[in-house]
């Protein structure tokens, strides 16, 4: 394939325009996901349903942060705990699991107005962007090469990356503008966002970068509580791997690691 | 890189240090990938050259890294193998992205 000669307008006109809007929206994006985040308040729990989801997460937490950290505890203490936990007639583990199975339809918790609204407020500030971003894209820049890749792809790339050249021969390196839209896409302007907003806003961006490809992958977004169909089986879960920990107090250890740590230091 | 802390067991190595030094490293690749793409999109490489260079790149990065730590990794890093070679995968598409940008700025349009 002779080389195909791209005209110098196509270059300030198309490519560099795209690059430009897509980094200034998702800057865009990210203030305003930090602006909601300020305004976001605590909910209240109300409904009685959600009271029991929170009992039960806390429940949940609990047995599994003593499965975590038990090397911190005594012996006695950490037994009584457990027995507190776990005991055949009156811990709380065994009464929770003879919960019956909850309907999975409450169990969405979706009548919770708050829930949705937060729920409502995330896929806006992913879908509707994306959904924008492509019709401005293939509205206005569809129907001509904007580039090459630099690397050889087979003819199934072509449909996705051509879209709207109906020339058949041409290379599958030349490519429409709707793929440098999604190139810009996967390849992560979020990243570079991250770089520019610095550390604070780390554990957020992750959050809705998972949750950007949840819902890419076509999986609904479940809020975080309240998912699960059978607590029964959860506690259950937790009840035998609380009763197969096996424990020592860390405290014991501390001659040994006091001395081996000692002598890292002192033969350097 | 935060101070040195003594790693003794598991239960002591979550601290804070830790998940800064991981987002430092984080932040240093995103560096390297950027570097990388700009690289190979500036001198026109094709195909698995480029993805050559990125990984190039990538080793220079940890190499740096290395005599940055004086190459004590157990001081700062859970191991050797996390601090230097785990993340590889993760910047590809950032690379791939940087390095379609140049080479079509630079050498084609």
């Amino acid at each position: 394939m002779s080389d195909i000669l791209i005209d110098d307008r196509i270059r300030d006109w198309v490519f560099l325009p795209i690059i430009i809007v897509m980094f200034m929206i998702q800057m865009f994006r990210g203030l305003l996901t930090k602006y909601m985040d300020n305004k976001k308040t605590t909910q209240k729990v109300t409904s009685k349903a959600q009271v029991g989801e929170m009992i039960d997460k806390n429940i949940t937490q609990q047995s599994q942060r003593l499965a975590r950290l038990h090397g911190l505890l005594p012996d006695h203490s950490f037994k009584m705990k457990r027995a507190h936990l776990c005991d055949n007639k009156s811990g709380i583990l065994t009464k929770a699991s003879e919960k019956p199975a909850k309907d999975p339809m409450q169990s969405m918790s979706m009548m919770n107005p708050a829930a949705m609204a937060d729920m409502l407020k995330q896929n806006l500030s992913g879908i509707v962007f994306m959904a924008v971003q492509y019709q401005w894209v293939s509205y206005f820049f569809s129907g001509f090469v904007i580039g090459k890749v630099p690397f050889p792809l087979t003819q199934k790339f072509r449909s996705m990356l051509q879209r709207g050249v109906d020339v058949q021969n041409l290379d599958v390196r030349y490519i429409s503008s709707i793929s440098i839209y999604f190139v810009l896409l996967f390849g992560g302007l979020q990243k570079i966002q991250q770089l520019m907003f610095g550390d604070d806003n780390d554990e957020f961006v992750d959050d809705t970068q998972m949750q950007m490809q949840m819902q890419m992958m076509g999986m609904p977004t479940m809020p975080s509580f309240g998912q699960q169909n059978d607590p029964g089986k959860l506690f259950i879960a937790e009840r035998t791997r609380l009763e197969g920990v096996k424990h020592s107090f860390e405290l014991n250890k501390s001659q040994d690691k006091a001395i081996k740590s000692l002598k890292r230091f002192l033969i350097q | 890189m935060e101070e040195p802390k003594v790693e003794l067991d598991d239960l002591e190595v979550n601290q804070e240090r830790l998940k800064q030094n991981t987002n430092q490293l984080k932040n240093l690749r995103v560096y390297g990938s950027l570097n990388a793409g700009m690289i190979a999109g500036i001198l026109g490489m094709d195909g698995w050259i480029g993805m050559g260079i990125y990984v190039v790149v990538f080793l220079i990065v940890s190499a740096c890294l290395a005599i940055k730590m004086n190459f004590r990794v157990k001081e700062y890093f859970k191991s050797s193998y996390d601090a230097y070679y785990s993340g590889i995968g993760t910047d590809l598409l950032l690379f791939l992205m940087i390095w379609v940008i140049f080479h079509n700025i630079v050498n084609i349009l």
